[in-house]
């Protein structure tokens, strides 16, 4: 999930649950309010009916001892006044139930307040019914959700348009300096443009390593490519010497197979040294890719390369690739060497008696042919790091191998941009794919 | 024949003459541009052999030099250097080869010679062995009035090479880098070279057994022929 939803979602949610909670709180909070206010205004009306009763007297109210009340025609409100004993004290706000002649009983909140006047001692009730308090709570939270939704609502808009706003450097940042970055061709340096120092900081620290590496790397090919010259001119001179001493006529015998030890090891020298330099020339894309031949030639001239080894191995070799297809685009000696150097592991690591099917189909909007053979397979561990130089995995009967053959493989096809793929079982054979873009093959 | 060496690392110079002397040429040796250069312009050689990596000089600016003077001699470019473009240019300079070290000391003698037949038009290079007749510029094998047509290009390259460095022991190794040159090799295997032979001397027995063709116990191959 992108940074931006989330926090858009975060949002959201966060605001909801919090409205939620203050809609729920809402009657709890209404009753509160009102009960105070309600209680205020029990309070001024208590004192507005003793100034009353001060300024005229209580005689207003009571006559003959006899007790005073009144009430709303819907009993909503009532107020009582009567002697009571001298002792009684009151002075309360509280709820409280009345019952009235008719047979009602309602709930009311309730102001007892006892006075005295003239010696007698006189209590004072003012009632509110509560039924009115309540009803006024349930319209009150229909509104307070609605419009705290439609703020809601208005907030997750403002919000997405603000994160979207601040976060577009760092989207800018992943589009253009990770996704789709071929390592290690960066391009070069432009700074986003950000006021968020953080993302300021991301930015130029991202291009920062992205320089070393490619640094490092262009660094790394340089000096494979300096030492692996740098060793021609020592071995041509070695392999010269030797060479020369082979004639002379005073070594024996016994020294000429010591001295064709030392051409077989210079030899080894040579090729790794000759592999490193071509690997290197490559990566450092020193070929061009112009040529065009027909897939079956080349894949016939291979075959008369190779076809000594298949021969002392006696292992069928079966080619099904269609005529018409032809290599374009491409470097006929870099693509020979590839599928030469398949087309031998496949021999080296296969059995006497063995078969090795090349294949080739038309995909949806590539090309694939594969390399299939029965032999001994390659290590499911072993599987992850067959591309890698120097590796030496398949012990093949013969040692003479120095792990390069793939590494060879794996940068002319990237060279070509030609992907591979492997599938390979243990003692039951391997299967090399190269999936091919459109652009290299034309049928014709 | 007259051979012109421009190499600044002695001891590879040393080793081209001595090689090249025992195939009678005769050799002078340079080791920088400037008197090199001299030497082009006072001298006729029928070969120069130039480095490209001279300390004073660049290889193909005295390749041009020298082709200036309308030298008759053939250039062949010995370079460390193994790009492409060096290649490419050094054949657009007029170079007649180019040979990218490390280079064996036969390859060098077999692109010479290849150079002789193509500048002198060496027509009849029939060379005859044991009843054999090999053609040696039209590639071809013939028995008395047969002709022995189930040699393959390999095999033939084999047998030129070895004819053409007749009397000398070539290793497996020689013989391979010679027939596999051009393939980047993940391996240095040579035995194949055994298999070869072998099938050689099987097609080649259908008609006479070929004992000219020796192998060398432990060492390679051989074929004489007497002068």
């Amino acid at each position: 999930m992108r940074l931006r939803t989330k926090l858009t979602l975060f949002n959201a949610i966060s605001k909801l649950v919090i409205v939620i909670l203050f809609v729920l709180l809402v009657p709890v909070l209404i009753r509160n309010i009102s009960s105070n206010y309600v209680d205020s205004k029990l309070i001024k009306q208590k004192n507005k009916l003793l100034q009353i009763v001060k300024s005229r007297g209580i005689e207003t109210y009571i006559e003959n001892g006899e007790g005073y009340g009144s009430y709303l025609p819907l009993k909503e409100e009532y107020i009582s006044l009567e002697d009571v004993d001298p002792d009684y004290f009151s002075d309360t706000i509280k709820l409280g139930k009345r019952s009235f002649s008719e047979g009602d009983t309602l709930e009311y909140r309730i102001l007892s307040h006892t006075f005295k006047v003239k010696n007698k001692n006189y209590l004072l009730e003012i009632g509110k019914s509560v039924d009115t308090l309540d009803e006024t709570s349930t319209p009150l939270q229909n509104i307070a959700f609605q419009v705290l939704l439609g703020m809601i609502l208005l907030t997750i808009l403002a919000d997405q348009f603000y994160s979207n706003y601040v976060l577009k450097p760092l989207r800018l940042i992943i589009k253009t300096k990770l996704v789709g970055q071929k390592f290690p061709n960066f391009h070069s340096y432009r700074k986003v443009r950000t006021t968020t120092t953080d993302f300021e900081y991301l930015d130029i620290s991202i291009h920062k390593m992205m320089e070393t590496i490619a640094d490092k790397f262009h660094k790394e090919r340089e000096f494979i490519s300096n030492a692996s010259h740098e060793l021609m001119t020592p071995i041509s001179i070695l392999q010269s010497k030797i060479e020369n001493m082979f004639e002379e006529e005073d070594i024996n015998d016994e020294l000429k197979v010591r001295l064709l030890e030392m051409q077989k090891i210079l030899n080894r020298l040579k090729s790794i040294t000759k592999t490193l330099l071509l690997i290197s020339q490559i990566e450092n894309e020193q070929f061009l890719k112009e040529d065009k031949v027909s897939v079956t030639d080349l894949l016939q001239d291979v075959y008369d390369e190779i076809s000594i080894r298949l021969q002392e191995k006696n292992i069928s070799y079966d080619i099904s690739v269609p005529d018409n297809w032809n290599f374009v685009n491409i470097n006929k000696f870099l693509l020979f060497n590839l599928f030469f150097n398949l087309i031998n592991n496949a021999i080296k690591y296969n059995r006497e008696g063995g078969h090795i099917n090349i294949t080739g189909t038309a995909g949806h909007d590539n090309f694939m042919i594969s390399i299939a053979d029965n032999g001994i397979g390659i290590d499911a561990n072993a599987m992850p790091f067959i591309f890698n130089r120097f590796k030496k995995f398949r012990q093949s009967l013969q040692q003479d191998s120095f792990g390069l053959g793939l590494p060879i493989v794996k940068s002319i096809a990237a060279f070509h941009d030609i992907e591979i793929e492997v599938v390979s079982e243990k003692d039951a054979g391997s299967t090399f794919k190269l999936i091919l873009p459109a652009t290299l093959v034309v049928i014709a | 024949m007259n051979v012109l060496i421009i190499e600044d690392e002695k001891a590879l110079a040393q080793e081209l003459e001595i090689f090249l002397t025992n195939y009678n040429y005769i050799c002078e040796v340079c080791f920088d541009g400037a008197s090199a250069s001299e030497k082009i312009a006072t001298n006729l050689y029928d070969f120069i052999l130039i480095d490209l990596g001279l300390p004073d000089y660049d290889g193909l600016d005295l390749l041009r030099e020298a082709k200036k003077m309308d030298t008759e001699a053939a250039f062949i470019i010995l370079t460390a250097r193994a790009e492409i473009t060096d290649r490419i240019k050094g054949l657009d300079l007029g170079a007649d080869d180019y040979l990218p070290k490390p280079f064996s000391l036969l390859e060098l003698q077999s692109r010479m010679q290849a150079i002789i037949r193509r500048k002198f038009g060496v027509k009849n290079n029939i060379i005859e062995l044991g009843g054999f007749l090999i053609d040696l510029t039209n590639r071809t094998i013939s028995y008395y009035n047969s002709v022995v047509n189930t040699i393959t290009k390999k095999e033939f390259d084999l047998i030129a090479y070895l004819i053409l460095h007749k009397n000398r022991t070539l290793t497996r190794m020689q013989l391979s880098e010679h027939i596999w040159g051009s393939v980047i090799n993940n391996d240095y295997d040579s035995n194949y070279i055994d298999a070869h032979i072998k099938n050689i001397r099987k097609k080649l027995n259908a008609f006479a057994p070929p004992d000219w063709l020796e192998t060398v116990r432990g060492l390679g191959y051989k074929i004489k022929i007497n002068a």
